[in-house]
């Protein structure tokens, strides 16, 4: 059981900037997500801690120990990959016995442990089995399997959900929250679905472009989002952003007009609100009054989004609700539901 | 039987008729010098040289000089083959798991392989015969059926005696084994470990040096060994300092007690054909290792083993079907080598390959072809029985890459 601390982590291949002056402290038993789009640092980061790649510059701490310089091996940990990473030369049961016979921990304790592991992911009657005859899922648990034989200090799972189907990620996701409630093992688990994070993380760290951009609880991510890149990123369907100005106390911008909004305010701000916050009226009375852009039924509510410029606005409204694309509508935006950002920098504003 | 080709694969029958007719008769145009030095062979010359193509299959002067089979040692010998093939593949497993604990399956397996080769020989050449024997004598007092145990197909062993006895080929035969081995165990060796590093690296360097290797692959083969050649002869007075030296010296007098003349050695063509062959090893190797995930070796590291441990305990047990395949390359080019060993080799340290041109000379006499005919065809069967063994590794190797998930 280890805490993790990175202190001014940089990585730089070049002239290319992989992650920027990067700090976190990770408690024990903490679940953290790396959560951002491709190419934003976050496996680059994972494999720094797990020693695949070396920071050219800070440093790491597991435990009380620095790590640089270590070799995976050395530093107590186990990843589970993407696609994988099993030896398909191996049974399941010599895949998950692996990391015991090469750290030579006793032999005689190696079957009671492998079975302990093997029923923790449900695989115990796949044991005979090579990799290439188990489906995704299977892989996946095996490789999980494998992670908690051995009883590391600290997981990292790298988008280990990816390669699995729509159906599979959700039990599968179910299945690693439980094992890590139950392990009480620090995990970071990187992916770039922002349903993964909320679900599993206990803090979620968005990053983009190499940089941290907000490090908190998946209420607070969603809820206070630090900057537009955060508030764009979460939730499904993501915030709406619309640039306008201030302008008589009131916010304006192509059929906009919203009043009653706080004062002190910049003059060029970004207003954004969430689709399941706000109304939709066929009465023309709100503060956004638009032709409908499309219609989407998803069941259980319904997606009315108009185009304001560049911007596409979703509203979910009631299940049975319904307009023709092209009427007029009006989102009505409660003043409590208002997220506020600078449009220079994208930062919050906050009062 | 149930035809499993996707449907857009399918062909229409006339073109399954044409490709397969195709496919036939290129089998036979490859495979009929082989098939005919093979018959041959076991022909007196007389027979071997017959106008009538049947005199030489059939071999009638031969059957009446020297030893002939009769259909029924034919067919004898075909239940036998039958037998022989079809006994393992039935009992194998049981048998591997009734005799040997799960702990040794690799060399339980290979013992009982050995095993099954020494009785399948030893019934080949005793029991078989007197098996035949006696039917054909049987056969031969019953008059309706003494047709059977007529003399059918002759042959004779006198060209492969007088070869391998007369001529003492084994000694070809073990000098073309050394500097197979000598070669294949280097360039496997190097290449394996300079085609995982060049899969792995990121540097640019990599490029360069591949390159580079295949410009030395483009050279003529002659070009080594001239180049190669002044070393050669000289390498006892320009090898003389290393033994000279304190530790190395003290290291290398435990082979040799003064620096040897290598000119004529099997080492210096070892050096030449290994220098010819190892750029192709490391390409070939490389794309090999190109497919072998680098998730595995991560896996590995992180697992718990060292950057050498995860080469050795996980990447290269995946890698076997690329190492045989290239293995058996190499393997090809040391043993059916002619310029090299011709030039660089004194007549006692001759492989087998060129030591069949000795046969030919101004005074060649028909047994002399046949013999040179004999040595030939003793030449390619190792090859056949290699191939056979490794096929299916080749066959996984050349077609799959090295990996499937």
């Amino acid at each position: 059981m280890a805490k993790i601390q990175l202190k001014n982590i940089c990585k730089r291949w070049g002239s290319t900037v992989g992650v920027r002056d990067f700090n976190l402290d990770i408690e024990d038993k903490e679940f953290i997500v790396f959560l951002g789009p491709s190419g934003c640092g976050k496996t680059t980061t994972m494999r720094m801690i797990a020693g695949l790649e070396d920071p050219t510059e800070g440093e790491i701490f597991i435990g009380d120990r620095c790590v640089n310089g270590l070799d995976p091996k050395d530093r107590d940990i186990a990843m589970v990959f993407q696609s994988y990473g099993l030896y398909p030369n191996l049974t399941v049961y010599e895949n998950i016995r692996f990391p015991l016979k090469i750290r030579k921990v006793d032999s005689a304790t190696h079957d009671k442990r492998v079975h302990k592991a093997s029923d923790m992911v449900e695989l115990g009657n796949l044991l005979e089995r090579y990799p290439r005859e188990l489906s995704g899922g299977q892989r996946q648990r095996v490789a999980l399997a494998r992670a908690i034989v051995r009883e590391p200090n600290v997981f990292l799972m790298d988008e280990p959900l990816s390669n699995l189907d729509a159906k599979l990620r959700v039990s599968t996701r179910a299945q690693i929250k439980h094992l890590q409630h139950t392990l009480q093992t620090t995990t970071i688990y990187v992916t770039h679905d922002q349903i993964e994070a909320m679900t599993l993380a206990d803090r979620v760290v968005v990053m983009s472009m190499g940089e941290l951009q907000q490090l908190g609880t998946p209420t607070e991510i969603y809820d206070k989002p630090a900057n537009t890149f955060v508030a764009s990123f979460i939730g499904s369907p993501a915030m709406n952003l619309l640039d306008g100005e201030i302008s008589d106390g009131k916010f304006i911008a192509d059929h906009t007009l919203v009043k009653d909004i706080p004062s002190g305010l910049p003059n060029a701000v970004t207003i954004g609100f969430r689709a399941e916050d706000i109304q939709v009226t066929t009465e023309l009375e709100g503060d956004i009054t638009a032709p409908v852009y499309s219609v989407e039924l998803l069941g259980d509510s319904t997606l009315i989004s108009i185009k304001i410029g560049d911007a596409l606005l979703i509203a979910k409204a009631d299940k049975a609700f319904r307009v023709n694309i092209g009427q007029t509508v009006s989102f009505i935006i409660p003043p409590e539901s208002r997220h506020w950002f600078n449009k220079e920098d994208g930062a919050r504003i906050d009062f | 039987m149930e035809d499993d080709t996707p449907k857009a694969l399918r062909q229409t029958s006339l073109l399954k008729i044409g490709s397969y007719g195709f496919l036939a008769l290129w089998a036979l145009i490859a495979a009929f010098p082989l098939v005919w030095i093979f018959v041959m062979s076991f022909k007196l010359p007389i027979d071997a040289f017959a106008q009538n193509p049947l005199d030489v299959i059939f071999g009638p002067h031969t059957a009446q000089k020297d030893s002939a089979f009769s259909i029924i040692d034919i067919l004898l010998g075909g239940v036998f083959a039958y037998y022989a093939y079809q006994i393992p593949v039935r009992f194998y497993r049981t048998t591997l798991d009734y005799f040997v604990p799960v702990q040794n399956k690799n060399m339980g397996a290979f013992a009982l392989g050995l095993s099954y080769i020494f009785i399948l020989v030893g019934f080949a050449f005793y029991v078989l015969p007197a098996i035949s024997h006696v039917l054909n004598g049987i056969f031969h007092s019953i008059s309706a059926l003494s047709l059977l145990a007529k003399p059918l197909i002759g042959y004779t062993l006198q060209h492969y005696y007088a070869v391998w006895v007369e001529n003492q080929f084994y000694i070809q035969f073990k000098n073309s084994l050394v500097i197979t081995f000598g070669v294949v165990t280097i360039s496997l060796t190097v290449g394996t470990l300079a085609a995982y590093a060049l899969s792995r690296t990121a540097s640019n360097l990599a490029i360069w040096l591949l390159i580079i290797a295949l410009v030395f692959r483009a050279l003529p083969h002659s070009v080594l060994v001239t180049g190669y050649l002044p070393f050669f002869i000289n390498s006892k007075e320009i090898l003389g300092p290393l033994w000279s030296m304190p530790v190395i010296g003290w290291f290398l007098s435990l082979f040799s007690q003064t620096p040897p003349t290598l000119y004529g050695q099997p080492l210096a063509v070892i050096a030449v054909l290994v220098a010819i062959n190892q750029p192709f090893t490391i390409w070939m190797l490389r794309s090999f290792f190109m497919n072998v995930p680098k998730e595995l070796d991560e896996a590995a590291r992180v697992d718990g083993c060292t950057h050498f441990q995860a080469f050795r305990k996980v990447i290269l047990p995946v890698m076997w079907p690329g190492l045989i395949t290239t293995g058996l390359f190499s393997f090809l080019l040391a043993y059916n080598d002619y310029l090299v060993t011709s030039l660089l080799l004194d007549n006692q340290n001759q492989t087998m390959v060129p030591a069949i041109s000795a046969y030919f000379n101004r005074e060649t006499t028909a047994t002399d072809q046949v013999n040179a005919i004999a040595a030939a065809a003793s030449i390619t069967a190792p090859l056949f029985i290699l191939v056979v063994f490794f096929q299916k590794q080749i066959v996984s190797g050349l077609t799959a890459g090295a990996v499937k998930g």
